[in-house]
Formats: structure tokens, C-alpha cells, sequence
């Protein structure tokens, strides 16, 4: 094996990892295809929750998408998807604390300072057409709509937690690994969050 | 199934059934994003993308270096009411001095040339020559 007296000549010399076998890519592909068919709408209504905005939920979670197929997708596939949720949660809160910021400059300039986020939400606008129980559907819509405001009204981390163990099934290693934090602290930040919806959705829901 | 379960079970329903009830103009958006992450997954990158960390690093660091010199050897990083230094002064009219003798000098390396006849001279002197060629 060529020894190298420099880093940069090593570098100089590496012409990156072995190209693997056509098959290998093919079923690379298929399987990345499965795994983000799965979780693209999940992933969409939970951004969606966090930032209240359609077209910011879907350009967040097409970044996390290709962030994942460029920067991951060479990793073994049972750890696509917390690290996915991670790429996803954190365009939420850059897109967050983007947000706070546009919002403290528009304070100091003249004009209509209304917020284009606070939007009321008419239940009725995403009820699928042609489904057979509409009452039922329209009920359900106004059940989530009632979830999705008392988990805006959430402190950040509850909310995350709450929504990927309950909404994406995250186990609390995954959760844990998706967060970026302890174990410990997504048990706490999901029973708070339990504790806190139940007592404000508990008695009307 | 405990009252907390219960709760779980029924946001985790609702939530599902909000996903299924996406309309067509979202989840078409979704599959092209889809496409395109796939695309990327499949796309080798350039070489010279793959450059390592460290020489980003030392791009930026030699240029600062670099900045720092500049900045520290122009004018600009010196006042105009600072005093001067005496030794830089003193540099500078040397360098003036030097200037303008040349200026009027037709054979400006003459001088020059003058002592190192001499050298060569006191070199040949010094290993056993004959010292009345002299002058």
C-alpha cells in the first residue's frame, strides 16, 4: 500500500469510493423511492402544523428530502428516517426563526400589519370532495383543526415530540436521535405535551 | 386501553385521516419533490465537490492572512494626523536621496561597479598578490 507524506496528497490520489454495481444502485433507488413515499405526507401535515403555511410546509419538506438523498442516502436505510425528521424539524425552526425576524422588521415598517399566518382556516375548504360522509369528515376536520391550535400554542420541543411519536410513530430512541437531545428529555417533552392537550381538548373533542 | 391511550389513539386517527384527505394539487407536489431528491440520489457528484473541510479552512485562513497584510501595508491602515516613526522617516528620504541621485546619474550601477573592483582587488590581495599594483 503507497504511503503519503501529506494529507493533500492523499486526497490528490483518492478518486472516492468504488462505484457500486448497477443492480445495487436500482434497488438503492427503489428503496430510498419507498421510504420517502411513505413519509412524504406525514412529514408534509406535521410541517404544515408547525408553520400553518401550505407552499412553507411542502418547500420544507422537499429540502429535507434532497438533503437526505444528497447527504444520507449512502447510510443504511433503518436510519433514514430519524435522520430525516431530523433535516425536517430543523428547516422548520429556521424557517420559524426566520419568520420572527421578518416579523420584528415589518413591526417598524408602514402599512397593513397583518400577519399572513394567522389566516383563520376554514374547515370546510379541506374536506375531500365526493366522500360520503361529509358530517363525519367535517367533524373530523374540526377535531384536527382544534388539535392543531393547541399544538401551535405548544412550547416547540413539546410539540415535536408529541409529533413524532404520536403522529409519525417514532419510538423514543428515534425520536431521541430525531431531536437531538436525550431519551430522557423526549419522555418528558411528550408527557407534558399529553398532559397539556388533554387538559385544554380533554372535555370537548 | 387507559384514558391517555385512548386520547393518543384518537389524535393519531385524526391525524391519519387528515393525511389521506390531502388534495391532489399537494401530493403531486410531494411526488416531484420525491423525483427530484431521487434524481440527486443518483447523480454522482463532481470531484471537486468533494474537496475535504480542512481546505475550505485554509482557503479562508489564507486569505485572511493575506487581507492582513494588505490592510497592515497600505496606507489606509494609517491615520494621516499619526505621528510617523523617525526610522521610517529617515527610510524614506534615504529612498528619496537614492531617487534623485540616480536621476542625474548617467551609469547609475557604476558605483556599484567601482567596489566590487575593489573587493575583488582586496579579495586577491589578501591571499598573497602583489600589493604594489595598487593605484
Amino acid at each position: 500500500m503507497a504511503g503519503f507524506a501529506t494529507l493533500s496528497q492523499a486526497w490528490m490520489a483518492w478518486d472516492g469510493p468504488a462505484p457500486a454495481p448497477e443492480d445495487a444502485i436500482v434497488d438503492h433507488t427503489r428503496e430510498l423511492d419507498k421510504f420517502l413515499s411513505e413519509v412524504e405526507r406525514r412529514a408534509f401535515r406535521i410541517a404544515q402544523v408547525s408553520l400553518r403555511d401550505e407552499d412553507d410546509a411542502l418547500d420544507v419538506v422537499q429540502d429535507a428530502m434532497l438533503k437526505l438523498a444528497r447527504n444520507y442516502s449512502a447510510k443504511p436505510s433503518a436510519e433514514w428516517r430519524p435522520l430525516f425528521y431530523r433535516i425536517l424539524e430543523n428547516g422548520i425552526r429556521d424557517l420559524q426563526r426566520r419568520r420572527a425576524v421578518r416579523k420584528r422588521l415589518m413591526a417598524w415598517m408602514p402599512g397593513p400589519k397583518e400577519d399572513p399566518d394567522e389566516e383563520a382556516v376554514d374547515p370546510l375548504e379541506n374536506v375531500a370532495a365526493g366522500g360520503a360522509d361529509v358530517p363525519g369528515l367535517l367533524m373530523q376536520e374540526q377535531a384536527m383543526s382544534r388539535l392543531e391550535i393547541s399544538l401551535r400554542a405548544l412550547p416547540a420541543r413539546q410539540r415535536e415530540a408529541f409529533m413524532l411519536r404520536n403522529f409519525e410513530g417514532l419510538d423514543v430512541a428515534e425520536t431521541a436521535k430525531a431531536m437531538g437531545c436525550s431519551e430522557g428529555s423526549v419522555k418528558t417533552h411528550y408527557s407534558r405535551a399529553v398532559h397539556t392537550l388533554r387538559e385544554q381538548l380533554g372535555e370537548v373533542w | 386501553m387507559n384514558e391517555q391511550s385512548s386520547f393518543e389513539e384518537h389524535g393519531r386517527r385524526l391525524f391519519e385521516a387528515s393525511v389521506e384527505n390531502l388534495d391532489m394539487r399537494v401530493r403531486s407536489r410531494l411526488t416531484q419533490a420525491r423525483h427530484a431528491a431521487l434524481d440527486v440520489s443518483t447523480t454522482p457528484r463532481l470531484r471537486f465537490l468533494r474537496l475535504p473541510v480542512w481546505t475550505s479552512a485554509a482557503g479562508v485562513t489564507a486569505a485572511g492572512v493575506l487581507a492582513f497584510a494588505i490592510w497592515f501595508g497600505s496606507p489606509l491602515a494609517r491615520p494621516h494626523h499619526a505621528p510617523q516613526l523617525p526610522e521610517t522617516q529617515a527610510s524614506l528620504e534615504d529612498l528619496d536621496l537614492v531617487a534623485a541621485s540616480d536621476e542625474n546619474n548617467a551609469a547609475p550601477m557604476e558605483m556599484l561597479q567601482d567596489d566590487i573592483d575593489f573587493y575583488e582587488w582586496a579579495a586577491d590581495h589578501t591571499a598573497g598578490t602583489d600589493p604594489g599594483n595598487v593605484g
